[in-house]
């Protein structure tokens, strides 16, 4: 049967088969739907909101190499990179690991507005679950790949303040890292460079396993693409008029999108980045302008992708002014469990970013800006429902870390 | 490694101050609006100025009391723009409020301005009473208008007033094309290149801008619009980014674009109103 065709049995199975008891709606009259939607469980869904719904899936998101990473995927450099990301002694002071503020506890962030490394840092700690599907890393993008990524905190002074002479000396000094080195590369440790270089590779490698587990939405998500309703009706009643707030007027969908819930791309909410009187943290502008001089970006040497395949995002992207003050828009799987939000944790809980777009201000918007960005102006109830949307996308399992 | 680090370590948005030789800019499109003076005062914002190397701004606020510190702060640089918002959040609704005809009659007596803007005005709106009133102001003032527009506003504001002088905020985010046929049309337009980046990307201006800046050398300004406190910072960024793709222009053309044409429509520095 075809998509629209399950589709449409399904919703006549909703209204056939389904004891009106175990369906919760608002106002029962609206068993009676307007022509051309679909009745769903418990909230009703147009046609346009199904196909939504499903691009949000199927989850997880088959694995893929890293084609500017030669150890990506290779066993022997994932168990060297978990050992790296938890090695202190990477540290310029021995302090402090990748894992010092990458929590696995609290799924890979730390908890805090701000990150702290030797000083307090500008921007919230990201987690690294489901990593791997990000087209630009860090909050401004500044990174192309992974495995550049994950070499900027360990050189960066701020946080664990290295460099690539005491990379390179512990890598090739300790009998363990050698091993580990040899068998993710098939050669000994030589020069701080390489050794550098490959550590971030090692990292990434590793990096690229932390999936996120299914949530109840891919379960609902799942369930509606395969006509099950009874499997559907598991799914909250609050969380169904979520979801049709975040496909519909909500319109979150549009900058939240696929299945990892992100297009990958920046944008400027509306969220303040001063960093202190006088100084913004620029965002993605400056995130472009570090890519761009980058000799570790995927069109410099240090790619193993002698296509550059890969590299179409960089060799096209383009400065513009609306890029200042931009910042990544996050995925939102296991968002219940990465407060504080935003890019500098300016926003305590889920319910908080929820009124920020609800109350959005409008003024700090450009107005040939973010034109998709209106205040949704979401009732006491609305806001409920979008929150516990969001909760559904927490796992129900561990995922594979 | 000094490579890979020469890629990795950055210093955060570090932009330099503009040299002596540098290219002067009159910056025709700034805001300085009640969050921005909260957060940015005036002698900081004036800093700012002087540190991208302005030699004149022409900035509005909303309300306009963060225009008068402004010009209060430097008269020599800053060149006053009514606003006809008392907040920002007026921009979608000033062209319907009667109120606002009172605002800008009240603040015209009081102080002196070189333009009425920037607004925004679409369409058959510029034919509301409130607009109307607000054109006939610009007359009796001998003001220029700032107009965050479409052509057809453009068109409706010149057959209401046609010796207006407008200055057509972010070319009206058109093409080259039509910026020819709209300067052909009025000898009384400029337009503003402010948060536009297709023009000059990569410091390169392509065929169709190129042609467009060399046939109306005297028409065109830069701007930076800074529509949120965050964004003064910028104009030094602003400055810079604009010099860059100027290089691309013979250097007469780019003085003209760069301050020239400022100069040629607004004047020099400004006096108080007695």
């Amino acid at each position: 049967m075809s998509r629209s065709g399950r589709l449409a049995a399904l919703a006549a199975a909703l209204l056939l088969a389904v004891p009106a008891t175990d369906i919760i709606f608002a106002n029962p009259s609206s068993l009676v739907d307007s022509p051309g939607n679909l009745l769903t469980f418990h909230a009703r869904f147009s046609g346009p909101e199904i196909a939504r719904i499903l691009q949000h899936g199927p989850w997880p998101v088959a694995a893929q190499r890293d084609p500017s990473n030669r150890v990506s995927g290779l066993p022997e450099a994932i168990a060297f990179g978990k050992v790296l990301f938890f090695e202190k002694r990477l540290s310029g002071n021995g302090g402090s690991s990748c894992a010092t503020c990458h929590l696995p506890e609290l799924d890979f962030t730390d908890g805090k507005a701000r990150g702290e490394g030797f000083v307090l840092l500008d921007r919230n700690t990201p987690g690294l679950l489901d990593v791997r599907l990000n087209r630009w890393f860090g909050w401004d993008g500044a990174a192309d790949s992974l495995w550049a990524q994950s070499l900027r905190p360990i050189v960066d002074r701020r946080e664990m303040a290295a460099s690539t002479t005491h990379v390179g000396a512990l890598v090739r000094s300790d009998p363990e890292l050698v091993a580990g080195y040899r068998k993710a590369f098939g050669v000994p440790p030589s020069g701080d460079d390489e050794v550098t270089l490959n550590v971030g590779k090692a990292l990434a490698a590793f990096q690229e396993t932390l999936e996120s587990g299914r949530t109840p939405f891919d379960d609902f998500r799942d369930a509606v693409e395969r006509g099950d309703s009874q499997a559907a009706m598991r799914y909250p009643a609050a969380a169904q008029r979520g979801l049709k707030i975040f496909v519909g007027k909500g319109n979150c969908s549009t900058c939240h999108f696929g299945p990892n819930f992100t297009n990958g791309e920046f944008g400027d909410i509306g969220i303040p980045y001063f960093v202190a009187p006088g100084q913004v943290d620029p965002g993605r502008y400056g995130g472009i302008q570090k890519l761009l001089e980058s000799r570790a970006n995927l069109l410099g040497k240090y790619s193993d992708d002698p296509a550059r395949s890969s590299a179409a995002g960089t060799r096209h992207v383009r400065l513009e002014h609306r890029n200042w003050g931009e910042f990544r828009v996050p995925s939102l799987r296991n968002v219940a469990k990465t407060a504080p939000y935003m890019h500098n944790g300016h926003l305590a809980t889920l319910r908080d970013v929820v009124r920020h777009y609800s109350n959005l201000n409008e003024d700090r918007l450009h107005a040939d800006g973010e034109k998709i960005l209106r205040p949704l102006k979401l009732s006491a109830a609305e806001e409920d429902d979008l929150v516990a949307f969001l909760e559904s996308l927490t796992p129900s399992h561990p995922g594979s870390y | 490694m000094k490579t890979i680090l020469a890629g990795l370590l950055f210093a955060l948005g570090a932009a330099t101050a503009a040299s002596a030789a540098e290219l002067q800019i009159f910056d025709a499109h700034l805001h300085y609006s009640h969050d921005a003076w909260e957060t940015v005062p005036p002698k900081d914002a004036i800093a700012l100025l002087r540190k991208a190397g302005l030699r004149r701004a022409l900035v509005s606020s909303s309300n306009d009391d963060g225009n008068q510190k402004l010009f209060a702060e430097a008269p020599d640089l800053i060149l006053p723009s009514l606003r006809p918002y008392r907040t920002r959040g007026e921009i979608s609704s000033w062209f319907r409020d009667d109120s606002v005809i009172t605002y800008m009659e009240q603040r015209l007596a009081r102080h002196t301005y070189v333009a009425i803007g920037e607004f925004h005005l679409f369409g058959a709106d510029a034919e509301l009473p409130v607009p109307r009133r607000m054109v006939q102001l610009a007359r009796q003032y001998k003001l220029l208008l700032h107009a965050h527009s479409d052509a057809d506003a453009i068109e409706r504001l010149f057959k209401q007033w046609p010796e207006a002088r407008i200055l057509w905020a972010h070319s009206g985010f058109d093409q080259p094309d039509r910026l020819r046929e709209m300067l052909k049309k009025h000898k009384n337009l400029w337009c503003d290149l402010a948060f536009r980046t297709d023009h000059g990307s990569g410091g390169k201006i392509g065929p169709e801008w190129r042609a467009v800046f060399l046939e109306f050398p005297d028409r065109f300004m830069v701007g930076t619009d800074s529509y949120t406190p965050e964004r003064w910072p910028y104009v030094v960024e602003h400055a810079n980014w604009s010099r860059a793709w100027m290089k691309d222009l013979p250097p007469e053309v780019a003085e003209r674009i760069a301050y020239r044409n400022g100069e040629a429509v607004f004047g020099g520095p400004m006096q108080k109103k007695k």
